[in-house]
């Protein structure tokens, strides 16, 4: 009973690695071009191409596959039930039935879309799990802040809500930690959490959460009293210990994103059969 | 209940970059009725050990057998053995959940099936012994608790299961020094009169000394004494090393007897104490 052992988003895995050194706002422009990318791709070529991009940074980096690859674990279930979601209510006029049971039908072009959407949960999944394995907390917040500097200007409380993110982010470790606890402990007055029916099992879930979330509220508040009682009164005036730079590689990594894009574009408007 | 833990070994995050290897080769036996206190510096796998007692984590080398039952087989009944080993753990906030004392007390009976009245029954029992007054505290709110409540209240919902060993994991830790007594004296009247085998946690010295009969130290994940608690006092400079403290007795009787005072290195309770130096000085007086 280890849950936080399959969480990898959030996590930061310190390293010395090209990619590590990178400023945080690289990442964090290449990672959105990817997600932007990502969302428009729907064909296989260029979903291999993503592949190829994701497997040589991860190879870059040094983090392990398997560990990379362990986070999706509490997600394939979802990504299952999706995959059958669009196999049975997804079709087009000029679909082929694969097979028909009672109100149930699949369609290739069920199964084909089924395959997309899977696909591209699954690289939005990898591509915001190496941004965060690979870049500090403090780096995230930073550079985050500083790409959304311009929309001050507009009286958006840019540092605030970059602030509250990372902090979201954080969370869903230490609450993991939390629910193993809680967990253990209901387990130790005789809770089977795997046997019985639905509702059951359902029931059991009350005594792990109703104190979880007692826990959370009561994080949050002793948080609060911990940044205010160190002076933090939000992002007006707040000055940064460490300032951030670009240097070459900087340079020649965006230049690669750029070829890159330019290629994954390339072939989602001649190869791909516009749906 | 006998526990027997051989060859133990545990990492935490196994196959993950973040492996780190909390037990090595632990081996240990707690026999029946004993009251064995567990104590080592933080991260040193005390938590860890003690969970394996009740199969909360399953060994992933080495064995760890409890009244006969292997927690690693398949067909074991964990949840029976967990009702048998109680673990109280340190923080109530993880294990109180329901609206009112009683309902939350009554959460394992309930787990167990058992009738209304055996509840009921179970539930006064155990409030008893931690020294809950039924009638005032059945129907209070979890939230009104103190802290020291909070942690009775925990105790009481674990002995409710009525098991025959509990592991208590640092129950004493961040409470003021009446709540302390009474936790621990809740502890010594469930060893003594009970007769239950106690796994006791802790980071106080003088609470181990005081309470426990036996004592296993644990240092980055092995075992490096396990004897009497006043042999294991008696390798003061041992525990120094691990960064351990003394008990404050030892201390003291250290400074008395720079100051010319007889007594021997082996006292760690104050009743020793006391009774051998007021010994010596009514001697004196009589030899005046």
């Amino acid at each position: 009973m280890e849950l936080t052992k399959n969480i990898t988003l959030g996590v930061y895995l310190p390293g010395e690695t090209v990619i590590h050194r990178l400023d945080p706002r690289t990442k964090i422009v290449i990672a959105s071009l990817l997600i932007f990318l990502l969302l428009m791709i729907k064909s296989y070529p260029a979903y291999g191409m993503i592949l190829l991009f994701l497997t040589a940074v991860i190879f870059i980096s040094g983090i392990p596959i398997r560990y990379a690859l362990c986070g999706l674990k509490p997600m394939l279930p979802v990504l299952i039930l999706m995959w059958f979601f669009q196999l049975f209510l997804y079709s087009s006029p000029d679909a082929h039935v694969i097979f028909s049971w009672w109100i149930f039908t699949a369609t290739d072009a069920g199964m084909h879309m089924g395959n997309l959407i899977s696909l591209r949960v699954f690289f939005l999944f990898g591509a915001t799990t190496i941004l965060t394995l690979t870049t500090s907390m403090v780096g995230l917040t930073d550079g985050m802040e500083s790409l959304l500097n311009p929309l001050r200007k507009i009286g958006l409380p840019t540092q605030e809500l970059v602030m509250t993110m990372v902090i979201a982010l954080r969370f869903v470790l230490i609450l993991a930690e939390e629910l193993d606890k809680i967990v253990k402990a209901q387990m130790a007055r005789g809770v089977a959490f795997d046997r019985g029916n639905f509702i059951q099992k359902t029931k059991k879930l009350f005594p792990v959460f109703l104190p979880l979330f007692i826990n959370a509220f009561k994080r949050a508040e002793e948080l609060i009293v911990a940044m205010e009682s160190r002076s933090y009164t939000g992002g007006k005036g707040r000055t940064k210990m460490k300032t951030l730079h670009m240097g070459r590689v900087d340079l020649i990594a965006g230049l690669i994103m750029l070829i890159f894009s330019a290629i994954v574009i390339l072939i989602i408007f001649t190869i791909q059969p516009q749906i | 209940m006998p526990i027997e833990i051989k060859n133990l070994c545990y990492s935490y995050k196994q196959g993950t970059p973040f492996e780190k290897k909390v037990l090595h080769n632990v081996n240990l036996s707690i026999n029946d009725g004993e009251f064995i206190g567990l104590i080592g510096p933080t991260q040193s796998g005390k938590t860890t050990l003690a969970q394996h007692c009740n199969a909360l984590i399953i060994p992933q080398k080495g064995r760890v057998v409890v009244n006969g039952c292997d927690t690693a087989e398949k067909n074991a009944n964990l949840t029976d053995l967990r009702q048998n080993v109680g673990y109280v753990f340190q923080n109530p906030d993880y294990q109180l959940f329901a609206p009112t004392v009683g309902e939350d007390i009554a959460f394992g009976p309930v787990n167990q099936k058992l009738g209304r009245d055996e509840i009921n029954n179970r539930v006064r029992e155990a409030m008893e012994q931690v020294g809950l007054d039924y009638n005032i505290f059945y129907k209070r709110d979890i939230f009104a608790l103190s802290g020291g409540q909070k942690r009775r209240a925990a105790i009481a919902g674990v002995l409710a299961c009525r098991p025959r060993v509990m592991i208590l994991d640092d129950v004493t830790a961040g409470l003021d020094p009446r709540g302390r007594e009474e936790i621990l004296a809740v502890v010594r009247k469930l060893h003594e009169e009970k007769m239950l085998t106690i796994i006791f946690i802790s980071n106080s010295m003088d609470e181990v000394a005081m309470l426990a009969d036996r004592i296993a130290v644990l240092d980055k994940g092995h075992i490096i004494i396990d004897d009497t608690t006043k042999s294991v006092f008696g390798e003061a400079e041992k525990l120094q090393q691990i960064g351990l403290e003394l008990p404050e007795v030892m201390e003291i009787t250290g400074k008395l007897r720079e100051y010319g005072f007889k007594l021997p290195q082996t006292l760690i309770t104050l009743d020793e104490v006391v009774e051998l130096i007021s010994a010596d000085l009514q001697g004196k007086q009589v030899g005046e």
